[in-house]
């Protein structure tokens, strides 16, 4: 097995803080090797703790979902940590909790991912764990059963609480006849047909080197890591599988549902279509999402929460998407305060395209969002993730600090033109409480 | 600003994972007035944890005061006689920071993540917050209004509200037996005067913990310190005790019905206080009974029988008395097996006691939560605030040693003496359309 190595140093931590004096902290270097198969190889060493994760992506989920498929991916994943050919269900979680550690797997809309923590004397075992994961799962009939059954249940589960429910349905109406637009656990008519034979099938096609990337991070030497995650994973099949499908053009439904629950609180979202991540917007809808609902000091939390006592949690979120992003507003309020509430969210949101943002406001959300990047990429779990991440969505090691050089370029007049660009006409979904 | 309701599952503390040598110990002083401080220094981080912790919460309200805790705690963070509403918030992520508080039965906390640049700034704002809150009427009046909205959203979450109301059965008339949140006609009837008499009877010097970790200068920070906190006087303040151990609840089941799809079904012992030393068994036996997936209940509940969805036991252990509880989804048909079953489990335990391999396990589990949970400046300040403020700090680094040396006769011993006499059994049952 020949190795081509990469080495990408990726100065840990150098976007935020921008009012701290320089400190010369050790840089992490991120070392990229990709195996024969295309499966990429990433370690970063991180002695903080006396512990190792490791992040397993696949390029595979919803998006290369259909109806009839939906929430393969998801289930997939669960069944994926049941079993191997030689180790039982019982035998993996027994023995990643005898390392002091967990492993778990979880299907999402751009990729899926195993995961897998350990204290750091274990980290050999964990990887060898891991390898069997995801090279050798059994797929046992009567697991495929049971996470059937646990997907169908997490569904009910949603579909119980107001928060998730109105969430759901909005991505529905954003995403219309569009992958992105069905939960991640598919559909209960899509899980009950899902067997044995199709989750394979599933694996089969996407399981291979040209979509897997292994990231590790931790208290290890990546001299030592990097050529056992080689060894480990050499049995991946070769490729990518082929030509990817395009996916359909979203087209947003830009109407108002409103719909009548049981509640205590009535959940009011407006959502929008806004570009994914490697876009020459990103950078600037992410300063415009922060400033509009981003921390506590974002315009929705300030107006609608401190100033007008209507909700206890409200913001804006925009998740890294690879081919198509969103951003949505939230606030969960009194069902008496519903109208209130709705009509100040909207405001907040046309402000932004009628009014330029102060020069405060637009340094204010720069150093929030990108203090609160650096803060979420510590832990050697997250660190690990994120490395996996930049990968798989193909915006490479150095995108960190390339973000974090878009987002210090964004001036106020990019925040108004890009408000206007994507916020101009809402997707707004409100879940008002019937009596319980 | 939360309030911390389920208790106190601490984490453990005791030794480094990978070998003999004890974790470093942080520096705790006294100042003249009572104030505690506890340094750090983490010179592998670019962030500093500041968290002041304070000796109240809800088990220091008086009837008519419930809910105060945790009202003043959100009160803090609307101005000073120095600083505007929202200062604090603005400030702090406008240097890419982060700030909140939380508040639970035992302490409350308030905590800035910054660049170790503004850790000065971080602490003078906290200690003005901290003695210099203005408690403004028409801010009372607006965060009020908040707070309902954070009982709302709390209804909304079958979890939580499993969680609060087991606590409510298991400890009743016993101060852990109310809400964190409160009470609606008591907060309704809070005024400028009695929310800010509370706050400024509990916020004094010797009610107080700053716990600063990161890449700083202890003398720095002492002589910041020194400036900020220690020129308070102190007030001669004692906290209440507790009233004694609170009783074994008579057994007691209630079966609620709320809206939606799924059943959740929770039974609660009452267990050990923090600092008992039968805690660490009770610790252990919470752990394999069902602190994990290859736990017992997991194992012969969701795994072979495939009576829940999910199931999971846990060891809150609170200063004044301990909870252990156990809670599952399920289908509504299945909650009076789902109970037999686990009483099945607990009376194994009793009868055979558990294995070496078991033992193991959980003291694993327990090294590796205070691992990962102290991978961050924050996560470690956390330990140490906690451990000051409800236990002790040489409590928390003995812990796992503890733990290690806790036999599995203890643990046999455990689930006889708490788990095997009266519990409370809270069911609730959907009433929603079926699926």
């Amino acid at each position: 097995m020949s190795l081509r190595s990469v080495r990408a140093a990726v100065v840990i931590g150098a976007l935020g803080w921008l009012l701290s004096p320089p400190v010369a902290f050790a840089s992490a270097e991120v070392i990229r090797r990709q195996l024969e198969s295309g499966l990429t190889v990433l370690v970063q060493e991180n002695a903080a703790a006396p512990a190792v994760a490791v992040t397993i992506l696949v390029r595979v989920g919803g998006r290369w979902e259909r109806e009839d498929t939906a929430g393969i991916s998801n289930l997939l994943q669960h069944v994926l940590v049941k079993g191997t050919t030689t180790r039982s269900a019982l035998a993996i979680t027994d023995e990643a909790e005898r390392m002091g550690g967990s492993l778990s797997a979880s299907g999402d809309v751009d990729y899926s991912e195993i995961r897998g923590a350990a204290l750091g004397r274990h980290w050999r075992e964990l990887l060898a764990l891991m390898a069997d994961v995801a090279l050798h799962p059994a797929l046992a009939l009567a697991e495929v059963d049971n996470e059937r059954r646990a997907a169908a249940n997490g569904l009910r589960n949603r579909l119980d609480q107001p928060f998730p429910f109105a969430y759901d349905a909005l991505m529905a109406r954003l995403f219309p006849s569009h992958p992105y637009g069905v939960p991640v656990l598919g559909r209960f008519e899509s899980i009950a047909r899902l067997d044995r034979d199709t989750l394979l099938a599933h694996y089969r096609r996407f399981y291979r080197g040209g979509r897997m990337v292994v990231s590790m991070s931790g208290d290890v030497r990546a001299s030592e890591a990097a050529p056992e995650l080689g060894r480990l994973f050499a049995a991946v099949p070769n490729g990518d599988s082929g030509p990817e499908t395009p996916m359909p053009a979203a087209v947003a439904a830009l109407d108002r549902l409103v719909v009548t629950r049981p509640a205590a609180q009535a959940q009011i979202m407006m959502g929008f279509l806004a570009p994914p991540i490697g876009h020459s917007d990103y950078a600037a809808v992410k300063v415009l999402q922060t400033a509009l609902g981003g921390g506590m000091a974002g315009r929705l939390f300030a107006e609608l929460r401190d100033r007008q006592a209507l909700a206890y949690s409200t913001g804006a979120v925009f998740p890294a998407r690879i081919s198509q992003g969103f951003l949505v507003a939230h606030i969960g309020t009194a069902p008496v305060n519903a109208q209130r509430s709705e009509e100040g969210m909207r405001q907040q949101i046309e402000r932004l395209g009628t009014e330029r943002l102060s020069e405060a406001e637009l340094a204010r959300a720069k150093r929030y969002l990108l203090g609160q990047f650096d803060l979420d990429r510590r832990t050697n779990a997250r660190l690990a993730w994120y490395a996996a991440f930049f990968e798989i969505a193909g915006v490479g090691q150095h995108f960190a600090e390339a973000y974090a050089r878009s987002v210090e370029a964004v001036t106020v007049d990019d925040v108004q033109r890009v408000a206007r660009t994507y916020l101009s006409a809402p997707t707004v979904v409100r879940l008002d409480p019937s009596p319980r | 600003m939360a309030a911390i309701a389920a208790g106190l599952l601490y984490g453990c503390a005791g030794r480094d994972s990978s070998g003999p040598s004890p974790l470093p110990i942080p520096s705790r002083e006294v100042l003249p007035n009572g104030f505690r401080l506890i340094i750090h220094e983490r010179h592998t981080s670019k962030a500093v944890a500041l968290q002041l912790w304070v000796g109240v919460g809800g088990r220091d309200e008086a009837p008519s005061e419930r809910g105060f805790s945790h009202f003043a705690e959100h009160m803090l963070f609307k101005g000073t006689d120095a600083l505007e509403p929202g200062f604090v918030e603005r400030e702090v992520e406008g240097v890419g920071g982060r700030t909140n508080a939380g508040t639970s039965f035992d302490y409350t906390y308030y905590y800035m993540l910054l660049p170790s640049a503004r850790a000065a700034w971080g602490i003078e704002v906290l200690a003005d917050m901290a003695f210099n809150s203005r408690f403004d009427p028409v801010e009372l009046g607006r965060e009020r209004e908040v707070v309902f909205e954070e009982v709302r959203l709390g209804e909304d979450n079958p979890r939580s509200f499993l969680g609060r109301r087991l606590y409510e059965m298991a400890f009743p008339g016993y101060p852990y037996g109310f809400p964190v949140l409160g009470d609606p006609a008591e907060l309704r009837a809070a005024t400028r005067e009695s929310l800010r008499g509370y706050y400024r009877r509990h916020y004094v010097p010797e009610n107080m913990t700053l716990v600063v970790v990161g890449p700083v200068h202890a003398g720095e920070i002492r002589g910041v310190v020194a400036r900020a906190f220690g020129g308070m006087p102190s007030t001669g303040f004692a906290r209440e005790p507790l009233p004694g151990p609170p009783t074994t609840p008579s057994p007691r089941r209630l079966t609620l019905e709320r809206p939606g799809r799924q059943a959740y079904v929770g039974l609660a012992w009452v267990a050990p206080a923090l600092g008992d030393p039968e805690m660490y068994a009770v610790e252990i036996l919470a752990h394999i009974l069902g602190g994990s997936r290859v736990s017992r209940l997991n194992q012969t509940l969701r795994e072979r029988a495939r009576l829940v969805s999910t199931i999971s036991a846990g060891y809150g252990a609170l200063q004044g008395g301990g909870i252990v509880s156990v809670t599952a989804q399920v289908e509504p048909k299945d909650i009076e097996a789902v109970e037999a079953a686990v009483l099945e489990e607990i009376r194994g335990i009793g009868e055979h006691g558990v294995s070496r391999t078991e033992l193991d396990r959980a003291v694993a589990a327990s090294e590796a939560e205070r691992v990962f949970g102290r991978e961050t400046v924050e996560g470690l300040a956390l330990a140490y605030g906690r451990a000051e403020t409800v236990w002790s700090l040489a409590g928390d680094r003995e812990h796992l040693e503890r733990l290690r040396s806790v036999s599995a006769h203890e643990v046999q011993a455990a689930a006889r003496r708490y788990l095997t006499g009266d519990y409370v059994r809270l069911a609730l049952m959907p009433k929603g359309p079926g699926r």
